[in-house]
C-alpha cells in the first residue's frame, strides 16, 4: 500500500512538470489505495512514466505553438494599431512589409533554431565516433598518422606518440617534419601525397636507423613496413558520418601505418643463417665420406692397411653426421616445445657414475683420471633422467676432448640450498677457453677455432645442455674458465620442477 | 722430368689426407697445411706449381690466403683451386683479387679435383691409371 502511495506521489510529482493531465491520473492510483495489490502498484510506474513522457511531449508542443500564436497576435496587434490608430495611407504597405518581414524573420529564426539542434546532435555523434577511432586507433600495436593536404598532422596514436616521442594533445597542426624528425619518412609521405590518386595505397620497407629516444635510451636500427593509403579510398573514413568531410572532398590527406617488423626479420634472419650453418655443417663429413669412397671406387687405396684406414674413416664421419642431425632435431624440438619430457626423481651421483663410465674408455687412452666427489647425502631432483644423463656426459665428454695426457677430470655433486636445487659441476685440467670465447661457447655451432684441431665436435653439444638444463628444466649452466688452467662447467637442476614450459 | 708441385689446405685432416693422395698417386710432390697461414708460409718456401685451398678455415680462410699470394711477387703466378660448402657467397670481386681458377663446391670428387689441376697445369693424365703419363 505504501509503496503504491509513493509511486503515485511520483508519478503525480512527474505529472506536474507537464501540466495538470497526470493529476487526474494520479488521483485515480491513490483512489485504488484498498486493493494492496503489487500488480497495481507496477501499473502505476508504468502509466506514471507514460503520463510523464506524454506531458512533457505536450507541453513542448504546446509551448512551440503559443510562442508560434503570441508572434502572430504581436504581428496583429501591431497591423491592428497602426490602422486604427490612423495611420496615414501611404504607409499602409510599408507596415504591410514590416509585418511580412517580421514573420518570415521569425520562419527563418526557427528554422535556424531546428538547424542548430540537429547540428548540436551531429556534433555530439562525431565526437563520439571521433573518441571510438581514437580508442581503436590506440588499441593497435602499429603506429598511425594521420595527415591533412598540407602535410600537418591531423591525428595519431599513441604508438606513433611513442615511435617518434611527441605529444599527441599537443601536435595536431603541426608540420611532420617537425614531428618525425625523420627526413626519409617524411619525404615518403610528401612523396605520396604529391603522386596520390584517390585510389591509392602503397607498401614501403623502411628503416629506422639506431638513434637515442627517450631519456638518452639508444634504440637498435627497427624495420618497419610502412602502408600509405590516401584518405579519399576511404581507408580511414568516419563512418556513417553525412557530412562534408566524408570522400571525394577530403583527397590529399593521408594514412600513414607503420609496423614493426624487426622481430620478424631477425627471426628470418636466424633462420636462414640456421640453415645455412647447418647445411656447412653436414657437408663437412659428407664430403669426406664421398671423397674416400670415390678412392676406393677408382682403387687408390693400394693396400689393405689403406683400405681399412678409409673405411674407417666414412664410418666415423657417418657417425658423426648421425650425431649432428641427432643433435639438431632435439634441439630445434626443445626449442619448438615439442620434446617428450619423463621426469622422475634422478639420482645425480648414479647418473654421473654412468656418464663416466661411458667416457672411461676414452680416458684411459689419454690417461685422464675421471673422479666423482659427492658427500655422503641424496642428491635427486625431479628430471628427465636420460636428458641428465645426456648432459653429464656431454660435459665430460668435452672435457675428455680439452684435457691433455695424464690430466684430471672431476665430476662433483652438491645440494645448492639457497636455490633449491642440485648442482652439478664438470672440472678439467684442460686449455681452458680464452674470455673473448666464453660468452658465446654455448651458442649454436660455436667453436673455439683454435681448437678445431685439437678435437672434433658438431659445435651443438654445449648448445643442447643449455637447452635440456634451462628450457626443459629451469635450471641454470655457467662456465669459469682460465687459459692453460682449466674450466669448470657447472649446472643446476630444481629440486622440484614447477614451471610447465617446454613440457 | 719435371714433377708438379702441389700445395692442399683443409683444416679437416681427413680432407687434406684424401686429396693430398689422390695428387700423390697421380706423381704429384705434394704438401700439406692446415690453416691459411702455415700454408701462406710453405707456399713462399716451396713456390708450388699450385694451390688447392678450403675457404672456410682459422686464422686466415682460403680466399685470404689466395689474395696474399696474388701480392707477393714470388708467389703471385700460382693457380688456385678453392674448394668450399659455401660456394653463394663469393663474388667475382672477390675472385678477382685472387688467382682462384676453379671453385668445387663440397662434397667434391678427388678425381675431379685432379683432373681440374692436372688441366690447369697442363700436364697429360694417363687415362689407365689416373697417374701422370710419362
Amino acid at each position: 500500500m505504501k509503496i503504491g502511495r509513493t509511486l503515485a506521489c511520483i508519478a503525480t510529482a512527474a505529472g506536474l512538470v507537464g501540466g495538470g493531465a497526470a493529476a487526474y491520473l494520479a488521483l485515480r492510483v491513490t483512489g485504488v489505495e484498498g486493493t494492496s495489490a503489487m500488480s497495481v502498484a507496477l501499473g502505476s510506474v508504468v502509466s506514471a512514466a507514460l503520463v510523464a513522457a506524454a506531458t512533457l511531449l505536450l507541453g513542448y508542443a504546446v509551448d512551440r505553438r503559443l510562442g508560434a500564436l503570441r508572434r502572430s497576435l504581436l504581428d496583429k496587434e501591431l497591423a491592428d494599431a497602426l490602422s486604427v490608430g490612423g495611420t496615414p495611407h501611404w504607409l499602409r504597405p510599408l507596415v504591410g512589409a514590416v509585418v511580412e518581414s517580421r514573420q518570415s524573420m521569425a520562419q527563418e529564426t526557427d528554422r535556424a533554431v531546428s538547424r542548430l539542434r540537429e547540428m548540436e546532435i551531429r556534433h555530439r555523434i562525431s565526437e563520439t565516433e571521433r573518441e571510438q577511432i581514437a580508442t581503436i586507433l590506440n588499441g593497435l600495436r602499429d603506429a598511425v598518422l594521420v595527415t591533412d593536404p598540407f602535410d600537418e598532422l591531423i591525428m595519431a596514436n599513441e604508438p606513433a606518440a611513442r615511435l617518434f616521442g611527441f605529444d599527441l594533445d599537443r601536435c595536431v597542426h603541426t608540420p611532420i617534419d617537425e614531428i618525425l624528425h625523420d627526413e626519409a619518412l617524411s619525404n615518403l609521405i610528401r612523396q605520396a601525397r604529391e603522386s596520390a590518386t584517390p585510389s591509392d595505397r602503397r607498401h614501403v620497407e623502411y628503416v629506422m636507423s639506431a638513434q637515442s629516444g627517450e631519456g638518452g635510451v639508444i634504440r637498435r636500427p627497427a624495420h618497419y613496413d610502412v602502408t600509405i593509403a590516401s584518405l579519399a579510398c576511404g581507408a580511414v573514413g568516419a563512418p556513417g558520418s553525412s557530412g562534408g568531410a566524408a570522400s571525394g572532398e577530403s583527397s590529399g590527406g593521408l594514412v600513414t601505418i607503420l609496423r614493426d617488423v624487426t622481430r620478424e626479420k631477425e627471426i628470418s634472419q636466424m633462420k636462414s643463417d640456421f640453415v645455412s650453418q647447418v647445411s656447412h655443417e653436414l657437408r663437412t663429413p659428407l664430403s669426406s665420406i664421398n671423397a674416400y669412397v670415390e678412392m676406393l671406387v677408382d682403387g687408390e687405396a693400394k693396400d689393405e692397411a689403406s683400405r681399412s684406414e678409409f673405411y674407417q674413416i666414412i664410418k666415423n664421419e657417418a657417425d658423426r653426421l648421425g650425431r649432428l642431425i641427432d643433435n639438431m632435431l632435439n634441439i630445434s624440438r626443445i626449442e619448438a616445445g615439442i620434446v617428450q619430457v619423463e621426469r622422475s626423481e634422478v639420482d645425480f651421483v648414479q647418473v654421473a657414475r654412468e656418464a663416466i663410465e661411458v667416457m672411461q674408455p676414452q680416458a684411459k687412452l689419454k690417461n685422464i683420471s675421471l673422479i666423482t666427489k659427492a658427500g655422503p647425502l641424496v642428491y635427486t631432483a625431479q628430471a628427465d633422467r636420460d636428458m641428465i644423463h645426456q648432459v653429464v656426459l656431454n660435459l665430460v665428454s668435452n672435457a675428455v676432448k680439452y684435457t691433455p695426457e695424464n690430466g684430471r677430470v672431476t665430476v662433483s655433486i652438491e645440494n645448492d640450498d639457497a636455490t633449491r636445487s642440485v648442482m652439478i659441476a664438470v672440472s678439467d685440467t684442460g686449455l681452458g677457453i680464452p674470455p673473448d670465447d666464453l660468452g658465446r661457447i654455448f651458442d649454436k655451432f660455436y667453436r673455439i677455432d683454435n681448437y678445431k684441431r685439437v678435437a672434433k665436435g658438431t659445435g651443438l653439444g654445449l648448445n643442447l645442455v643449455k637447452h635440456i638444463v634451462e628450457t626443459v628444466h629451469m635450471g641454470q649452466v655457467g662456465v669459469s674458465s682460465k687459459v692453460g688452467m682449466g674450466s669448470r662447467f657447472w649446472f643446476t637442476i630444481p629440486f622440484v620442477h614447477e614451471g610447465r614450459a617446454a613440457a | 722430368m719435371h714433377v708438379s708441385k702441389a700445395l692442399v689446405v683443409d683444416d679437416e685432416a681427413h680432407i687434406t689426407h684424401v686429396v693430398a693422395l689422390k695428387l700423390r698417386n697421380a706423381g704429384f710432390e705434394v704438401f700439406t697445411a692446415s690453416d691459411g697461414e702455415e700454408a701462406y708460409e710453405i707456399a713462399c718456401a716451396e713456390l708450388p706449381d699450385i694451390v688447392i685451398t678450403d675457404l672456410q678455415m682459422p686464422y686466415m680462410t682460403g680466399l685470404e690466403l689466395c689474395e696474399q699470394l696474388k701480392r707477393n711477387t714470388a708467389t703471385e703466378k700460382i693457380p688456385a683451386i678453392l674448394l668450399t660448402a659455401r660456394g653463394h657467397a663469393l663474388s667475382s670481386d672477390d675472385l678477382s683479387k685472387t688467382n682462384i681458377r676453379e671453385v668445387l663446391g663440397k662434397p667434391f670428387s678427388p678425381r675431379e679435383v685432379l683432373s681440374k689441376a692436372a688441366a690447369m697445369l697442363g700436364v697429360n693424365l694417363d687415362e689407365s691409371t689416373g697417374g701422370i703419363a710419362a
